[in-house]
C-alpha cells in the first residue's frame, strides 16, 4: 500500500481578486494565501508520508514576472527532498508563459515531464509508473493524450495531463481529449490539471481534476485542495479530498422575501453569515453576498446601496471579527407587485425610466454620460475576470434599475416626515 | 380622496380634539389657531394619519408613544368611507375605530389611490418654506422653462438641488481632468504601484548573474587556501630548524659529564630527610626512658602511707537513708503543733453553732440531726412553689371585679340603640335602577343631538334648496342616482369642450382669414402681380391681331370694325400693324413680369386659393356650432327633466353631482333623527317604571319624596336610607359580640380561681410533712427552714474537717518512733562509740564519717592509675628506640655505607647525577616538539646538516608569500559576502505579490465606485429627459392656466407669462406687462414676484393634475404671510376656485388672513375651524 498526492493550478503568488479593503476588514490575512495553500500542501505530503506528489500543471501564473516566487517555490520543494519525496509534474499553459520557470533550477526530487514527447518514469520500489508531456507554448491546442504510451504491464500506471477534457466553461480550450482516449490508454489513474473546480469525470479508472489549492476569486467557491489517493495492495485507488485553502470564497445569497424593512435584511444576513462561519471555523470566509427576491424593503435598500453595502460590512465585522470579508453586495430585490404609480411629472419621470429599459439602444445612448470615465479606466479593470463595458446594455439596464430608486429617494422620500 | 374629520385623541399637545372637514363641497378649510395653539402638531397630525407616525416624533410630549393616537375618516373617490386610527409603531400602526381591529395598509392604499408619503407631501402640500425655496429656484435657474413645468407638475421645489446634488457628487467620484477624486486618485494610486510592482519584481536573470559570481568567487579560493598552506608548512619548517640547533649542543654536554659519574648510587628522593629525622627521634625516646622510672618509684611510697575506710562504706546506703529521714522528722514535729491548735478551733466553733440550734444538746449527740438530700430538695421545691400559687391567687382576685363591670356597660350601650327598619323592597328596586340609570343619561344627551340634527337638516334643506316639506326615506328614490349625474357630467363636459374647440376654431379660421385678406391687399397695394390669367389674356389679344394680320396677308380685305376693335386696346397705335406689334410686346411684357414675379405670384394665387378654403371652413364651422348649440339645449332640457320630481332647477352636473352628495348626507341624516326620536321614547318609558316604584318604596319608609324628583335624585334617596339602616344593624351586631365575649371572660376567671385556691390547701399538707424533721411546725415560712438547713450544713462541716485533722497528728507521733529505733541499731553496728548519744546528733555523725572514708578510697584509685600511666610510657619508649636503630642500619645498606656517619656523602653524589639527568631529558622533550612526528635522531643529523647562517633570509622570503596570498584571498571573501548578500535579498519574499493584492484591492475600490458614479450620472440625465419631456406635453395647459393665476395673483401688475427663446436657445419663462410688450426676466423679478410666480405654477400643475386623476386634499401652511392684503385675497380667490375640484385645507396663525377670508369668499366655500 502506498499514498500520493494529486494536485494542480497551484497559481503561486497570484492575488486574490478584486478585495476592497474597508474598515475592520482584515487585510493583512489575505496576503500570501497561495503561499500558505502551497505550505499546506508540503505538510501534508509530510505529515501523511505520501510516496510521491503529481503537479498536473500551473505551478505559476504565466504573467507573473517576480523570480522571488520561484525561490520561494524552491525552498518548499526542498522540504519534500529532505522527507524523500519526489515530486512530478508536468508544465501548464501558465508555465509555458512564465519567466520564472525558463531559468529556475528544482532541487533533484523534481521531475518535470519534457514538452516535445510524452515521457515515462519509473518509481521502481513502488512499482509506479507515471507518464506526462509539458505545455511548450501557452496554447496547445492538439489532443496530447494521443500520444502517451499505454500502460506499463504489471505496475500502477499514473497519467499525467494538463487539458480542458472535453472543454469546461471559463477555461481556455486547451489541449482537449475525450474521455475515451483516457480510459483507452488503460492507466490506473488520471491525473488532471488546468480546470479550478474539481471533478471527477470518472470513477474507474479515476480520471481526476483536482482543481487549485486557492481559490482566487468570487467564482472560485468552496473547498480548494488536493486529493490524497491511497493505492491498496491491489493497485485499487481510494480518493481523500484534503482542502488546502486558507482563504476560502463563497457566495452567499440572502432571500429578501417578505422583509419588512432593510434592518430585517441585515438580520437575515446575519444569519447566512453564520451559517458560512460554521463550514470553516478556521479559515478567513470571503462572502460575495447577493440579496434577493421580492421585498417592500426594495426601495430603501437601492435608494441607498453603498449605506446597506456598509451595514452589510458592518454586521459582518460585528459578528465575524476577522474571520469573514465582504467582497461585494449585489442588490437584486424587486418591489412589491402591484405598487401603483405617481402620476404627472413624477409619473412621466418613472415612466421614461421603464421605456429606456425597454429599449437597449436607447439605453447605449446614456453611455456617452460615462465616455470620459471610459477612457480614463485602467487596464486591469477592463481585463478582469467579471470585468464589464460602460456602454453594455444590459449592465446599464441594471444600472438605471438601480438608479430609479436613488434618484426617487432624492425628490421625495426625504420630505415624507418634515 | 377627501378627509371628513381628524380626531387628535392624543398627539401633540391634543386630547380628544376633533376637526370635522366633512362640510362643504369639497370646500376650502381654513384651520385658524394662535401661536402655541398646536396648529403644526395638527398639521404633522394630519399627514401622520395617513402615512404613519415616524420613529423619532417630536409629538410624545404630553402623551407617551404607546398611547400616541390620531384617527380619521376619509372618504374615497368612489364614495366609501373609511375610519381609521393610527398609533405609533414598526407593523400594523393602523387599526379600526375600536382601537383593536387591524386594518390592512393596502385598504388605506386604496383610498389614497397610490399616492405615498413623499408624493403626497410633494404634491398635495405646500408651506412657507417650499414657496420661498420655489422663488429662490425660479430666480436661481434663470427661468428654466423644463424645470418650472416639470415643478409645477410635481411639487418639487428643489429640482435644482437634486440636479446639482447629483452632478455634485459625480463629480467628488470622478473628472476627466481631475486628480483628487476618488476614481482620479485610485487611478494614480494605482498607477504608483505598478511601477511600485515593476521595481520589486526579481528578474531571473538578476538572480543567475549572481549566482554565477558566487560559484567562480568560491572556486578561485579553493586554489588560494592550498597555495597559502604549502607556504606555511615550508615556513614552520625552517623556523623549527632555527631553534633546535642550541638545544642540540646543550644535550651534547650534559652526556659526557653524566659518564664520570655513572657508579653514584640514585638515592630516593628525600632520603637525607629521613635519615636526619630518625636520628632526633632515637634522641627524644632515650629522655622518656629516664623520667619514667622516676616516677613509678615516688607513687609506690605514697600508698603505703594512707588508711582503710572498707567497714563504713559497706554501711553507706542506711546512713545515708537515715540522715535523709532526719529532716523530715524535724518538718513533721514543727506540722504537729499547728494541726492541733487548728483542731481544737473548729471544734469549739462546732459547739457554738450547736447551741444556737438547740441548746440542750451535746456535741456527741448531734449526729440526730443530719437530713438526708431528698428531703432538702424537696423543702426547697416546696418553698418555690408557694410563692406561684399566692401570686396567681392574688391577681385572679383582682380581675374578677373588672370584668363583671365591663359586661354591665355593654348591655347599657345596648339598650340605647333604635330599633331597625324592612328595607328589602327597596334594595330590590335600587338594583333595578342601577341598570335603568344609565339610560338616563343617554336621553339627556339623545335631546340636544336630535336638535341639532334637525337644525343641520333643515339648513341642509335650505342650502340645497329643498321646500320644507319633510323627507322620507323614498325621497332618494326621487332623486337621480349618481352614475346619472355622472353620465350627463360627461355629456356636458364633452359638449362644453366640443363647443369650446369649435369656437376656438371658429376664431382660428375668422384671423386666418382676415390675416389672409390683409396679406392680399398688401400684394396689391405694393403692386398688382400679373397672373396666369393675365397673360393668357394678353396672349389672346396678340393672336387676335396676328389672326388679322395673317389675313392681310393672306390678301384679305379685312373688316373695318374688326380693326378698330383690336385697336382700340392699344391707344396711340395708328395702324392694326403698331396695334400688333404694341400687343406681342404687352404679351412679353407680361411673361417676362410672370417670370420675373413667380414668386409673388405663386404667393398671391396661395393667398386667393386660402381665401376660398377659409370660407368654406367658416361655413362648416358655423354648421357644426349651430349642430353642437342644439345638441347642448336638448341635453339641457333632459337634465332638467330628471330633477322634476324634486322640484329642482338643477345646476351643472359637476355641481349636482355635489349637490346629490350631500342631498344623500341629508337624507340619512333625516333617517338617524327619526331613529334617535323613537329610541328616546323608549328610555322615557323604562325610567319612569322604575322611578315610580321606588318613590312608592321610600313613602312606605316615611321618606318625604318629590313627585318629580330625578330617577337619580331618588336613587340617592334610597341609596342613604339603605346605608342607614345597614350601619345601625352592623352596629347591634357588634355590641352582642362584645357582650358575650365579656361574659365568658368572667366566668373562666371564676372557675381558675377555684382551682388555685385547692392548690394551696395541698401545697400546706405537703409542707409540713417536710420541716418536721428540722424539728419546725407547719406556720414555718419557706425562708425560716431555708435558714435552719443553712445553719445545719455549716455545723456539720466543722465537725468533718476536726476529724480529719486528728488523723494527721495520730500519723506524725507513728513516723517519729520507727526512727529512733533504726538509728540505735546502725550505730550499734558501726560506731560503737556513739552509743547514747541522741538520735539526731548520732545519725548526723554517721554521714559525716561516712563522708571522710569516701575521700580516702578517691584517692588511693587516684595514685593506682598514675602508678599504670608511668608503667606504659617506659615501655613504649624502650620500642621507639629500638626500632629507630634498626632503622639507620638499612639506610645504610641502601647507600653502601658501612655506618651511618657515611650516609651525608652518599646523599651529595646522588642528588648530582639525578640533576644532569632531569638536564637531559628537557633539550630532549624541546627537540621531540620540534621535530614534527618524524624520529628523533633523523631530525637532530637533518638539523645539523642545515646551514644556520641561510635559514634567516629563507624565512623571511616565505613570509611575505603568505602575506601575498592571505590578501588574495580577503578579496574573494569580499566577492562571496556580497553575492550572497545579493542572493539573500532574494530570498523568496512576498513583497511583489503584496503589492498585487494591493492592486487588486484598489481595483475593487473602484469598481464600486465607478457603479455609483455611473448611476448618479445615469439619474442626472434620465431626470433631465424626464423635464424635457414633460414640458413637452403639458407646457400648454400649465402655462395657460399659470399664466391667468399669476395675472389674478399679482393684482394684474403682470399680464400673465410667456415662454421665450434663452441665451442659451432653451426655451425660458418670462413675465408679460404692457400689451405683451414687455418682457420681464425672472431675475428682475423681486423676491414676492418669484414667490407668487411659483404659487401659479404650482396651482396650475394641480389643476393639470386634477383634469387626470382623481382628487387628493391639498394642504397650505400659511403660505400668504409675507402677501399684502390684495394679493392674499387673489390667491385665497384662486385657492378657493381649486377647492371646487379637490379638498382643500389652508392652516394659519394670522388673524387678518382668517378674516380675509372670512370677508372676500362665500359661506358656501368657506369653513372656519379654529384651534385653542
Amino acid at each position: 500500500m502506498f499514498k500520493f498526492i494529486h494536485a494542480a493550478d497551484i497559481h503561486l503568488d497570484s492575488p486574490l481578486l478584486k478585495l476592497d479593503a474597508y474598515e475592520g476588514a482584515p487585510a493583512a490575512e489575505i496576503r500570501g494565501a497561495t503561499r500558505r495553500a502551497f505550505e499546506n500542501l508540503v505538510r501534508t505530503a509530510i505529515e501523511e508520508a505520501v510516496a510521491f506528489v503529481v503537479i498536473a500543471g500551473d505551478l505559476f501564473d504565466g504573467d507573473w514576472k517576480d523570480y522571488n516566487t520561484g525561490l520561494y517555490l524552491v525552498s518548499q520543494v526542498s522540504k519534500l527532498r529532505e522527507a524523500g519525496i519526489p515530486v512530478v509534474g508536468v508544465a501548464g499553459n501558465h508555465d509555458a508563459a512564465s519567466t520564472i520557470t525558463r531559468s529556475l533550477r528544482m532541487p533533484e526530487n523534481v521531475h518535470f515531464f519534457p514538452s516535445d514527447r510524452p515521457d515515462t518514469l519509473r518509481l521502481e520500489r513502488l512499482g509506479v509508473v507515471l507518464h506526462g508531456r509539458s505545455f511548450g507554448t501557452p496554447a496547445v491546442k492538439t489532443d496530447l493524450a494521443q500520444s502517451y504510451p499505454s500502460a506499463a504491464a504489471g505496475c500502477f500506471n499514473v497519467g499525467v495531463l494538463h487539458t480542458c477534457a472535453t472543454g469546461r466553461e471559463g477555461h481556455e480550450p486547451y489541449a482537449p481529449c475525450s474521455l475515451e482516449t483516457l480510459r483507452a490508454k488503460g492507466y490506473d489513474y488520471w491525473a488532471l490539471g488546468h480546470v479550478h473546480r474539481r471533478e471527477v469525470l470518472l470513477d474507474d479508472p479515476p480520471v481526476v481534476f483536482a482543481g487549485n489549492t486557492q481559490g482566487r476569486h468570487a467564482r472560485e467557491t468552496g473547498a480548494k485542495g488536493c486529493y490524497l489517493v491511497t493505492v491498496d495492495d491491489a493497485g485499487r485507488p481510494t480518493l481523500n479530498f484534503k482542502a488546502l485553502d486558507v482563504v476560502r470564497w463563497e457566495a452567499a445569497t440572502v432571500d429578501a422575501s417578505g422583509a419588512e424593512n432593510a434592518y430585517d435584511l441585515i438580520d437575515r444576513f446575519r444569519e447566512a453569515l453564520l451559517s458560512y462561519l460554521e463550514r470553516a471555523p478556521d479559515l478567513l470566509t470571503v462572502l460575495r453576498v447577493t440579496v434577493a427576491g421580492e421585498t417592500s424593503a426594495h426601495d430603501e435598500i437601492l435608494s441607498d446601496p453603498e449605506r446597506w453595502m456598509h451595514e452589510i460590512r458592518s454586521a459582518t465585522v460585528d459578528e465575524a471579527g476577522e474571520r469573514a470579508w465582504i467582497e461585494k453586495v449585489v442588490f437584486r430585490t424587486r418591489p412589491p407587485a402591484g405598487a401603483r404609480k405617481p402620476e404627472g411629472a413624477v409619473g412621466e419621470l418613472l415612466a421614461l425610466i421603464d421605456e429606456f429599459s425597454a429599449a437597449p439602444d436607447v439605453l447605449s445612448g446614456l453611455s456617452s454620460e460615462l465616455a470620459d470615465l471610459a477612457k480614463k479606466l485602467p487596464r486591469e479593470f477592463k481585463e478582469a475576470p467579471e470585468a464589464w463595458r460602460l456602454d453594455d446594455p444590459n449592465r446599464l439596464k441594471e444600472l438605471l434599475a438601480e438608479a430609479k430608486p436613488m434618484l426617487m429617494r432624492r425628490l421625495l422620500q426625504d420630505r415624507r416626515n418634515p | 380622496m377627501k378627509i371628513l374629520s381628524l380626531d387628535l385623541i392624543a398627539f401633540g399637545p391634543f386630547t380628544k380634539t376633533a376637526i370635522d372637514f366633512s362640510a362643504g363641497s369639497e370646500g376650502l378649510h381654513m384651520i385658524y389657531g394662535a401661536n402655541e395653539a398646536g396648529k403644526s402638531s395638527a398639521l404633522r397630525a394630519l399627514r401622520q394619519l395617513l402615512y404613519g407616525i415616524p420613529e423619532r416624533s417630536t409629538d410624545g410630549f404630553v402623551h407617551p408613544f404607546s398611547k400616541m393616537r390620531v384617527g380619521g375618516r376619509l372618504r374615497s373617490a368612489n364614495g366609501e368611507v373609511l375610519e381609521i386610527l393610527r398609533r405609533k409603531g414598526r407593523t400594523r400602526t393602523l387599526r379600526a375605530a375600536d382601537d383593536q381591529t387591524a386594518i390592512a395598509d393596502s385598504t388605506l392604499e386604496a383610498v389614497l389611490n397610490g399616492v405615498d408619503a413623499g408624493f403626497f407631501a410633494a404634491m398635495f402640500g405646500i408651506g412657507y418654506e417650499d414657496l420661498v425655496a420655489g422663488g429662490r429656484e425660479i430666480v436661481r435657474g434663470g427661468g428654466e422653462l423644463g424645470r418650472l413645468i416639470f415643478a409645477a407638475g410635481s411639487g418639487l421645489a428643489d429640482l435644482g438641488t437634486v440636479r446639482d446634488g447629483l452632478q455634485a457628487e459625480a463629480d467628488a467620484l470622478f473628472r476627466p481632468a481631475g486628480q483628487k477624486q476618488k476614481i482620479n486618485d485610485a487611478i494614480g494610486r494605482l498607477k504608483q504601484l505598478r511601477s511600485g510592482l515593476k521595481d520589486a519584481q526579481l528578474s531571473g536573470s538578476e538572480w543567475a548573474r549572481h549566482d554565477q559570481a558566487l560559484r567562480a568567487a568560491l572556486q578561485a579560493k579553493g586554489g588560494v587556501e592550498a597555495k597559502l598552506a604549502e607556504a606555511q608548512r615550508s615556513l614552520s619548517r625552517l623556523q623549527r630548524f632555527a631553534e633546535a640547533v642550541p638545544v642540540i649542543a646543550d644535550r651534547r654536554e650534559t652526556l659526557s659529564v653524566l659518564k664520570s659519574l655513572s657508579d653514584a648510587v640514585l638515592l630516593p628522593v628525600g632520603f637525607g630527610e629521613r635519615r636526619i629525622d630518625a636520628l632526633t627521634r632515637l634522641r627524644v625516646a632515650q629522655n622518656e626512658q629516664g623520667l619514667a622510672r622516676a616516677s613509678i618509684a615516688a607513687i609506690k611510697k605514697t600508698l603505703s602511707e594512707l588508711d582503710d575506710p572498707s567497714v563504713l562504706l559497706r554501711h553507706a546506703d542506711p546512713i545515708e537513708t537515715l540522715y535523709q529521714e532526719l529532716g523530715s522528722q524535724r518538718k513533721a514535729a514543727k506540722d504537729r503543733i499547728a494541726l492541733e491548735s487548728r483542731r481544737n478551733m473548729l471544734r469549739t466553733e462546732a459547739r457554738q453553732v450547736l447551741r444556737s440550734l438547740r441548746q440542750d444538746m451535746a456535741l456527741e449527740d448531734a449526729d440526730t440531726l443530719r437530713i438526708k438530700k431528698p428531703e432538702a430538695v424537696r423543702i426547697q421545691e416546696l418553698g418555690a412553689e408557694y410563692e406561684r400559687v399566692v401570686t396567681r391567687i392574688e391577681s385572679i382576685r383582682e380581675k374578677i371585679p373588672e370584668q363583671e363591670q365591663a359586661v354591665a356597660s355593654v348591655d347599657a350601650r345596648l339598650e340605647d340603640l333604635p330599633r331597625p327598619q324592612p328595607v328589602d323592597d327597596l334594595r330590590r328596586w335600587l338594583a333595578e335602577a342601577g341598570e335603568v340609570l344609565p339610560l338616563e343619561k343617554q336621553l339627556a344627551s339623545l335631546h340636544p343631538q336630535v336638535r341639532n340634527l334637525l337644525q343641520v337638516c333643515t339648513q341642509s334643506k335650505a342650502h340645497l334648496g329643498l321646500n320644507a316639506a319633510s323627507l322620507s326615506d323614498d325621497s332618494r328614490l326621487a332623486a337621480p342616482s349618481i352614475e346619472t349625474v355622472r353620465v350627463f357630467e360627461d355629456r356636458w363636459d364633452s359638449l362644453e369642450r366640443r363647443l369650446a374647440s369649435l369656437k376656438e376654431d371658429v376664431r382660428k379660421a375668422e384671423t386666418d382669414l382676415s390675416e389672409t385678406e390683409r396679406r392680399l391687399d398688401e400684394s396689391r397695394l405694393a403692386q398688382d402681380v400679373p397672373a396666369e390669367a393675365d397673360l393668357a389674356t394678353a396672349r389672346e389679344i396678340r393672336n387676335r391681331g396676328w389672326r388679322l394680320i395673317r389675313r392681310t396677308l393672306h390678301g384679305e380685305t379685312l373688316d373695318g370694325v374688326e380693326v378698330d376693335e383690336f385697336s382700340a386696346s392699344f391707344p396711340g397705335a395708328g395702324s392694326l400693324a403698331e396695334a400688333f406689334e404694341a400687343s406681342l410686346r404687352g404679351a412679353d411684357e407680361t411673361a417676362d413680369r410672370l417670370r420675373r414675379e413667380a414668386e409673388r405670384v405663386a404667393v398671391k394665387a396661395r393667398l386667393l386659393s386660402d381665401r376660398a378654403a377659409f370660407h368654406a371652413r367658416l361655413v362648416k364651422l358655423g354648421d357644426e356650432v349651430a349642430a353642437a348649440q342644439s345638441d347642448k339645449e336638448a341635453m339641457r332640457a333632459e337634465w332638467v327633466g330628471i330633477w322634476q320630481s324634486l322640484s329642482i332647477t338643477p345646476r351643472t352636473p359637476r355641481e349636482m353631482r355635489q349637490w346629490l352628495s350631500d342631498f344623500n348626507v341629508l337624507v340619512d341624516r333625516a333617517g338617524d333623527v327619526w331613529k334617535r326620536e323613537a329610541e328616546a321614547a323608549e328610555l322615557t318609558r323604562a325610567i319612569d317604571a322604575c322611578r315610580v316604584a321606588l318613590r312608592r318604596c321610600l313613602q312606605k319608609l316615611s321618606i318625604p319624596v318629590g313627585n318629580e324628583d330625578a330617577l337619580s335624585a331618588l336613587v340617592q334617596h334610597a341609596r342613604r336610607v339603605i346605608e342607614n339602616e345597614d350601619g345601625l344593624r352592623r352596629q347591634a351586631e357588634g355590641l352582642s359580640r362584645e357582650r358575650e365575649r365579656l361574659v365568658g371572660e368572667v366566668g373562666a376567671a371564676k372557675a381558675r380561681l377555684k382551682i388555685l385556691e385547692e392548690d394551696q390547701c395541698r401545697w400546706q399538707r405537703q409542707w409540713a410533712e417536710a420541716v418536721r424533721p428540722l424539728g419546725l411546725g407547719a406556720g414555718t415560712r419557706p425562708a425560716e427552714a431555708n435558714a435552719v438547713m443553712e445553719e445545719l450544713k455549716s455545723f456539720f462541716d466543722k465537725l468533718r474537717e476536726a476529724e480529719v485533722l486528728r488523723q494527721r497528728v495520730a500519723g506524725i507521733d507513728r513516723d517519729a518512733e520507727a526512727f529512733s529505733s533504726s538509728v540505735a541499731a546502725l550505730t550499734c553496728a558501726v560506731a560503737p562509740d556513739l552509743a547514747g548519744r541522741p538520735v539526731e546528733e548520732a545519725a548526723a555523725e554517721l554521714q559525716r564519717r561516712l563522708t571522710a572514708a569516701r575521700e580516702v578510697l578517691s584517692k588511693r584509685q587516684a595514685l593506682q592509675q598514675q602508678f599504670n600511666q608511668e608503667q606504659t610510657k617506659l615501655r613504649t619508649a624502650d620500642g621507639i628506640s629500638a626500632e629507630i636503630e634498626s632503622l639507620l642500619g638499612v639506610m645504610c645498606a641502601e647507600a653502601r655505607c658501612k655506618r651511618a656517619e657515611d650516609l651525608p656523602e652518599a646523599e651529595r653524589r646522588s642528588f648530582q647525577r639525578r640533576q644532569l639527568e632531569e638536564q637531559l631529558g628537557r633539550d630532549e622533550k624541546r627537540l621531540i616538539l620540534l621535530c614534527g612526528g618524524s624520529a628523533l635522531e633523523g631530525f637532530i643529523n637533518e638539523a645539523s646538516a642545515v646551514d644556520p647562517d641561510g635559514i634567516g633570509s629563507d624565512i623571511e622570503r616565505l613570509k611575505e608569500e603568505i602575506g601575498g596570498l592571505t590578501a588574495e584571498k580577503s578579496l574573494l571573501d569580499q566577492t562571496i559576502g556580497s553575492a550572497r548578500t545579493e542572493l539573500g535579498r532574494m530570498d523568496g519574499g512576498d513583497e511583489a505579490a503584496r503589492i498585487a493584492v494591493e492592486i487588486q484591492s484598489i481595483l475593487g475600490g473602484i469598481e464600486r465606485d465607478v457603479e455609483h458614479y455611473a448611476r448618479l450620472r445615469i439619474a442626472g440625465r434620465v431626470l433631465t429627459l424626464a423635464m424635457e419631456r414633460f414640458r413637452e406635453k403639458s407646457q400648454g395647459p400649465i402655462l395657460r392656466k399659470a399664466s391667468e393665476l399669476f395675472n389674478r395673483i399679482t393684482c394684474g401688475s403682470f399680464e400673465g407669462l410667456r415662454a421665450e427663446q434663452g441665451p442659451d436657445g432653451h426655451p425660458v419663462l418670462v413675465g408679460v406687462r404692457r400689451q405683451g410688450k414687455e418682457a420681464v426676466a425672472v431675475e428682475g423679478m423681486s423676491d414676492g414676484t418669484a414667490d407668487q410666480l411659483f404659487l401659479s405654477l404650482r396651482l396650475a400643475g394641480l389643476d393639470h393634475y386634477l383634469d387626470a386623476n382623481e382628487p387628493m386634499p391639498f394642504i397650505v401652511d400659511d403660505i400668504l404671510i409675507k402677501f399684502d392684503n390684495a394679493r392674499a385675497a387673489a390667491a385665497l380667490q384662486a385657492l378657493a376656485e381649486l377647492s371646487g375640484r379637490t379638498q382643500v385645507i389652508v392652516f394659519t396663525h394670522h388673524r387678518h388672513l382668517a378674516e380675509l377670508a372670512a370677508r372676500d369668499l362665500p359661506g358656501s366655500v368657506l369653513i372656519e375651524h379654529h384651534l385653542n
